[in-house]
């Protein structure tokens, strides 16, 4: 046995470089002696204790369980049937027909709240992500996360078994650790034991948090959230002394202001506030009034692409002008004078809120102080808006006792008072505050426990880490941002060893009920005590009646004595912290499809860049992709600029959540780690920040590169004024009116004729269609380096434009999928018919006969196709193949593809119709895109059916194609953007 | 005296005085039978074969990973692949016109530069024909556009032009093969005849297909010459033309031209006479053929190619007027930007050797200098590929919709695909010079009798 050494010590290292070189028989042969070796047993008794017994008793099993970690490399091709007899079900499963989706109701929950989903399943997997139409947060829509969700869930970086000290071990020995703990609680009530967690709203977790911290007196439960909410909290807390939470009524806003609030990406409420919000802004609508948007804000945000007026003001100027509108708007404010120079926008918004009293909103955003909040509540008192456009009720989150922050787990721990740390599906280890150095903290505390759906940089420090279920594999319940509660259900039984957060506090607690089912079936016993009830809440995705009840509330007198604004006039150089648009606060690091999704105003993928704005680049003479380094106190960080038009001039803008150092294969070492610079005195704005040039380069890899239209009308946008005085100007600059003629000729009428209809006007931008259609269509991740080339694979891209001065531009987005021409320059030019006209108007393309010319892309006046330049799918990982859309073609390198409008619902469709020998109703087929739009800015349909929705919008006068005059003759045409700007203020 | 430009032309005759049919015919196939295989000959062919070997190595590549090995992506789909191919088949084209065209119109003079002209024809049709089977996503169904009768009743797409350039480019291969070899087989059998060596007969023997010189021979030879040619004349303008079409059938602004066919036969003459000056010159030198290439044939291949450059460049101002006279938005940008846009290098490298130094043809002591024609025919070979690289890339790197506009950078397969197809050219027409009869000796042979006969009789020496 060369790897065992003379003395009969066994060589670990030795034996895994040896088994990586053998092959075949002999490496059977090879471990087998290996194994056998006295040294061997000697090494793993002192190694790994608890095998040792294992390995006594059954060595197969034990080639199964440790063959991994000796030689995982050798093992992998090694999987065998199972060995007990398998029998084929013989009473289906009711309601399964084989080969047909299934749709349950569910609970996809995102930084604690709710939002409503209908998960479809494909025998038994689950493959996509559809909004819950019942659901208050949802309405049929999800935002990108939701979509992600089921990428999250076949991830196979994913935590797969419990680790103890980063060696596998079981539950049932964590059963046994914790037994022993449970004993010590006991005894001394629990002194010690602390637990962690992220934002928490539901009602199952609550009442065991309570019975535990019943139970054990002594111990404590922090909350943490990177990205959270404590702000409007603590806002709510001065401005009526108790904590609320606020609910915006957007359908009945006529003039919303938005003060560094964006209120469309809020992550509770922000699909159901973007439908309501540009619920009220169709001119054709029957009200035909349109709200007007005010937006102040330091850094763009898709709120801020979508306002009327929009202001880029500091952080900090943020505070007065807001002071300065109060008191324009009567309120009793000290306001110093001389701060800002914008007294025509003060004075013609304080106009248009006095106008509009009682039906405006003043929102103000996460990342502000508390007392701009209770300044927001005020203003919102002042004009009469309370009870109207917006509402108050009990908070939704549990909060924490006093001392219940991570600041004051932070001091705890330093103290040594934290004997057993329990972090439940939260990474402080990452995202806490650099100043806290809570990873050295945490060094200090003897028993860490995390439970997380990746053994990330916490899980690594623990001693036990726990696997958590995905969301799509446990029970659980959450409310919605209203209250409202919906019930989580697993669609699959846990693909690894994951338990749910109930499952593992229901053992710290010792309860008599183990099972997660259980555990939350018994929360809602008394609510839904016979099973029919518990069923229609199922299926119905939402319990009824459980929205919490509206609050009258009283504003203190003293609700704005806490007032301060910045003392300084002006900040030198503010550096903002945001949450990233796409992977959120870095628990999305490890998701593929977020990841490549572009940044929604950026275009960015795989990696943050500071944002400045164009006049301090220019100051400091910097372009895209420049390296700095920022400094933050002692702090520094290099990374990446972006030159960011509508930034305010003083404001740089750092995303969080990249930098991740144990997210898995697709997250680790992306981007720059903002929370590097992060100090918990300055969550959000770190008032002076300075930067130096370093002369290096850093290569992002964006899908954009130019945003500017060149004067070209693709993306055509009007005021309310335009539109009143010629509804049709959008094609007032046509250059050849109506369709123009052809040689060719018609197609003759299919049985149906399908286009679509993408309302400008009601898009904000937020993308989430083109993860929609990445996840209904098979779409591969390329990676960074081949976004940086320029070969995304995205079907319906969302494009960016920017207009007017890059200090201030209006933030336009235009989704392109395919155009489906009538008269299409692809289907002309490919040399082997593999890209063809179908009878029903669709340009199909035919990945088995397509050579990969590529001439049709080239001749793609939209430069809508996606060419597969290498093998992008990955077929080596089983989990991923789990998610695919059987529906779909997995297209492999050298063949085009294109949007299809999801051409197998329509199939779908057609097959239902031809079983009930009747057409295909209008709304029966929705486009993944259409179905996940929050705003339904995208219509689809028969377009030879003049009642059909998308006929209908297309009869709008506001309908306009794209390069008309190539009389390409699309299908897919858009609806003229329309904007409600002030005539009081300047229209820049 | 034959082919006389101007009466007072003080330039020597197209064959050098004082050669007999015996000169001609060892002159010529000394070089193919006794010449040793020179140090500079197996330096060049070393170097060939080595970048060769990096093209073979790179199609090895290209077929493991795909396309993706390229700079490609959306926009710019096609790059240096297409940008070679044009630039090889275009080559091809001056060779056949010297053979062909002169043959019809009974130019003596092109006698002594059509056997390596056909050569350097088919070697570069040869080269080019690989590019576009290779720039295939995949490239092993390019059979797919051939119209086969298969079970599925599939048919390729007539009105592609893709699909006709297919056609062209087989039908071109086969014409100038045969048409090349047709036209070696007196020659063959000559070097058959006076082989030193039972292998060397042997291998000519087969060749030569049993050519015995026969007035019946000579007679269907003569023939099928004769109609080679009246096929090759005008596949050298319907091959280009179709070329041309696979560009300005699609819409893409900087494409969609009627002006592109005869632009690119032009464009294609215009290299074709570079290549031919740029391989004559050296290879007059190293195999002492000046008696034979002589000055008459540079400077007569120094004015085709000055005119055939003065028609390109007029199609260069016919394209930037056009676009502006269309008063189209995309065109004009599309204008702009190849001038003063990210590639205007490119642009003006273009007209750096497709423009401005040609002009320095217009000067007979210019055309006179074997360096400065060697020189200026290299710069219109470089000239030609930038023009075809501006023509695919800045077309499609911004057209029109400004959010997809792109850029290009090739990566070093791209730059290896196009080292290796010199290689491989340089390769086979290495081989041949050694292997072939570079001049056609029958036709010197004729060449001979005919100034004997106009010497022995002046009275019937032509206008």
């Amino acid at each position: 046995m060369p790897s065992v050494n003379p003395a009969g010590a066994f060589d670990p290292e030795a034996a895994r470089a040896r088994l990586a070189e053998a092959r075949g028989p002999i490496f059977w042969r090879s471990l087998e002696e290996l194994i056998d070796s006295e040294g061997f047993h000697r090494w793993l008794s002192e190694h790994h204790p608890r095998l040792a017994e294992t390995f006594d008793i059954d060595r197969r099993g034990f080639l199964k369980f440790l063959g991994a970690s000796v030689a995982l490399a050798g093992l992998s091709g090694c999987g065998r049937p199972p060995q007990r007899q398998i029998v084929p079900y013989v009473h289906a499963p009711v309601g399964q027909v084989d080969g047909l989706p299934r749709f349950f109701a569910s609970t996809l929950i995102r930084e604690g709240y709710a939002q409503g989903v209908l998960v479809e399943s494909r025998m038994g997997r689950p493959t996509k992500i559809e909004g819950n139409p019942q659901h208050p947060a949802s309405l049929g829509a999800t935002d990108i996360f939701a979509q992600a969700a089921v990428l999250q869930l076949w991830d196979p970086d994913r935590s797969q078994g419990v680790l103890y000290r980063g060696d596998a071990a079981s539950w049932d020995d964590f059963a046994a650790a914790l037994a022993e703990s449970n004993a010590r609680f006991d005894r001394d009530g629990g002194a010690g034991l602390r637990l962690l967690t992220g934002a928490i709203t539901s009602p199952t977790l609550s009442a065991q948090l309570d019975a535990l911290l019943r139970k054990y007196p002594q111990a404590h439960w922090h909350v943490h959230q990177a990205a959270g909410n404590d702000n409007a909290a603590s806002g709510t807390k001065l401005a009526f002394g108790m904590p609320l939470s606020t609910r915006l009524n957007l359908n009945r806003a006529q003039v919303i202001v938005a003060l560094d609030a964006d209120f469309l990406s809020d992550p509770a409420a922000g699909v159901r506030y973007a439908r309501d919000f540009v619920g009220r802004r169709s001119p054709e609508s029957a009200s035909a009034t349109m709200n007007r948007l005010y937006v102040v804000e330091s850094t763009p945000s898709l709120t801020g692409a979508a306002a009327d007026h929009r202001l880029p003001l500091e952080s900090g100027q943020i505070e007065h002008f807001t002071l300065q509108l109060a008191k324009r708007l009567g309120l009793a404010v000290d306001v110093r004078d001389g701060v800002l120079q914008q007294t025509q926008w003060l004075d013609a918004l304080a106009a248009d809120l006095q106008g509009n009293r009682g039906v405006s909103l003043i929102v103000v955003g996460a990342t502000q102080p508390p007392w701009m909040h209770a300044l927001g509540h005020a203003l919102n008192f002042a004009l009469g808006n309370v009870g109207v456009t917006i509402d108050y009720s009990e908070p939704v989150e549990k909060l924490p006792g006093d001392n219940g922050t991570l600041t004051d787990l932070t001091t705890a721990m330093g103290a040594g008072l934290v004997d057993t740390l329990l972090v439940l599906d939260a990474n402080p280890a990452y995202d806490a505050p650099v100043d806290l150095q809570f990873a050295a903290a945490l060094k200090q505390v003897p028993h860490l426990l995390h439970l997380g759906l990746y053994c990330d940089e916490t899980g690594a420090m623990a001693e036990w880490h726990l696997p958590l279920a995905h969301q799509l594999e446990a029970w659980s319940d959450a409310r919605a941002y209203d209250g409202s509660v919906s019930i989580s259900q697993p669609l699959i039984a846990p693909l690894y060893e994951g338990r749910s957060t109930h499952e593992v506090l229901a053992a710290l607690l010792g309860d008599e009920v183990s099972e997660g089912h259980a555990l939350v079936r018994r929360q809602w016993q008394q609510q839904l005590p016979d099973d029919a009830a518990w069923d229609t809440a199922l299926q119905t995705g939402v319990i009824a009646d459980t929205a919490l009840a509206v609050r009258t509330v009283a504003l203190r007198a003293d609700a704005l004595v806490h007032t301060a604004p910045n003392a300084a006039e002006m900040n030198p150089l503010e550096l903002l912290f945001r949450p990233d648009p796409t992977i959120g606060d870095g628990r999305w690091a490890n998701n593929g499809w977020l990841q490549e999704l572009p940044k929604p105003l950026t275009q960015l993928t795989w990696d943050n860049a500071v944002l400045i704005s164009p006049l301090l680049a220019a100051q400091h003479q910097l372009v895209n992709g420049d390296l700095i380094e920022l400094r933050v106190g002692q702090r520094t960080l290099q990374v990446p600029v972006w030159l960011m038009p509508g930034q305010a001039p003083r404001s740089l803008t750092l995303h969080l959540g990249y930098g991740r150092r144990r997210a898995g294969h697709v997250g680790d070492g992306q981007g720059f780690d903002a929370y590097a610079l992060r100090s918990a005195s300055a969550l959000w704005t770190a008032p002076d920040v300075q930067l130096r040039k370093t002369g290096q380069r850093y290569e992002l890899a964006g899908t954009q590169q130019h945003f500017n239209m060149e004067g070209r009308d693709l993306l055509r946008v009007g005021t309310l004024a335009d539109y009143r005085h010629d509804p049709h100007f959008a094609t007032a600059s046509d250059r050849y009116p109506g369709t123009p003629p052809s040689l060719y000729p018609e197609y003759p009428p299919g049985e149906y004729a399908w286009g679509m209809s993408i309302d400008l006007n009601a898009c904000i931008g937020c993308k989430a269609c083109t993860i929609a259609c990445q996840a209904e269509n098979n779409i591969p991740v390329v990676g960074k380096d081949q976004v940086r080339r320029g070969r995304e694979m995205h079907w319906i891209r969302v494009d960016r434009y920017y207009e007017g001065q890059a200090e201030n531009p209006r933030i336009h987005a235009q989704p392109v999928p395919c155009m489906m021409c009538e008269h299409a320059p692809c289907e002309l030019v490919c040399p082997v018919d593999a890209t063809v006209h179908d009878s029903e108007g669709l340009n199909v393309q035919v990945y088995n006969r397509c050579v990969g010319t590529r001439f049709c892309s080239n001749n793609c006046p939209y430069k809508v196709r996606r060419f597969n330049f290498l093998q992008y799918v990955d077929d080596s990982i089983e989990t991923l193949k789990a998610q695919r859309n059987p529906e779909v073609t997995v297209r492999r390198r050298g063949v085009m593809e294109k949007c299809t409008y999801c051409i197998q619902r329509i199939e779908t469709a057609h097959i239902e119709a031809d079983k009930a020998s009747s057409r295909i109703q209008d709304g029966e087929v929705l486009t993944a895109c259409q179905a996940v739009c929050p705003t339904q800015a995208i219509r689809f349909g028969d377009i030879a059916d003049a009642r059909s929705e998308v006929a209908q919008a297309k009869a709008s006068p506001r309908n306009y194609v794209m390069l008309s005059e190539l009389n390409t003759r699309p299908r897919t045409s858009y609806l003229a953007r329309l904007r409600n700007p002030n005539p009081a203020l300047p229209d820049i | 005296m034959a082919s006389v430009l101007h009466p007072d032309d003080t330039l020597p005759p197209v064959l050098a005085p004082g050669e007999t049919y015996a000169s001609v015919t060892e002159a010529v196939s000394a070089i193919t039978l006794q010449r040793r295989f020179g140090k500079s000959w197996l330096a060049g062919f070393s170097v060939a074969v080595l970048l060769t070997l990096l093209l073979t190595f790179g199609i090895g590549w290209l077929l493991a990973f795909g396309v993706g090995i390229w700079g490609l992506n959306i926009p710019i789909a096609w790059g240096f692949a297409i940008t070679n191919y044009v630039w090889w088949i275009a080559i091809g084209m001056g060779g056949t016109f010297i053979s062909a065209a002169l043959y019809l119109a009974r130019k003596d003079w092109r006698t002594s530069l059509n056997r390596y002209a056909e050569a350097m024809t088919v070697f570069a049709v040869s080269v080019s024909g690989i590019f576009p089977v290779l720039h295939l996503g995949r490239p092993w169904f390019f059979y797919w556009l051939f119209p086969y009768p298969d079970v599925m009743n599939l048919w390729p797409q007539w009105r592609s032009s893709l699909e006709w350039d297919f056609f062209a480019i087989l039908a071109y291969l086969m014409v100038s093969i045969l048409y090349w070899y047709v036209g070696m087989l007196p020659d063959l059998a000559t070097l058959r005849d006076q082989a030193q060596t039972l292998a060397r007969a042997r291998f000519y023997g087969f060749f030569a297909l049993g050519w015995r010189g026969e007035a019946r021979h000579w007679r269907r030879f003569e023939t099928l010459s004769l109609l080679l040619a009246g096929l090759a004349v005008p596949l050298v303008f319907s091959v280009h033309s179709m070329v041309a079409l696979d560009f300005s059938e699609g819409l893409v602004p900087g494409w969609h031209s009627t002006i592109f066919p005869p632009f690119f036969v032009a464009g294609a003459l215009f290299s074709g006479f570079a290549m031919v000056l740029a391989l004559g010159i050296p290879m007059r030198k190293w195999f002492h053929l000046e008696a034979y290439i002589t000055e008459r044939h540079l400077v007569n291949m120094a004015k085709m190619m000055l005119a055939a450059g003065l028609v390109v460049d007029y199609s260069y101002l016919a394209e930037i007027f056009n676009a502006f006279y269309s008063m189209d938005r995309y065109e004009i940008a599309t204008t702009m930007n190849r001038i003063f846009g990210a590639y205007a290098w490119v642009f003006w490298g273009t007209i750096l050797f497709n423009v401005l130094q040609i002009q320095l043809l217009w000067i007979p002591r210019v055309r006179a200098n074997r360096a400065a024609l060697l020189v200026i025919s290299l710069g219109v070979l470089v000239g030609m590929w930038l023009e075809r690289f501006m023509l695919i890339v800045t077309s499609l790197y911004r057209d029109f919709v400004p959010s997809s506009w792109g850029m290009f950078y090739p990566t070093f397969w791209d730059i290896a695909f196009l080292v290796g197809s010199v290689g491989l050219f340089f390769v086979l027409y290495l081989l041949f010079v050694r292997l072939g009869p570079v001049m056609s000796m029958f036709e010197l042979r004729k060449l001979v009798r005919k100034r004997t006969a106009e010497s022995s009789n002046p009275e019937a020496k032509p206008a």
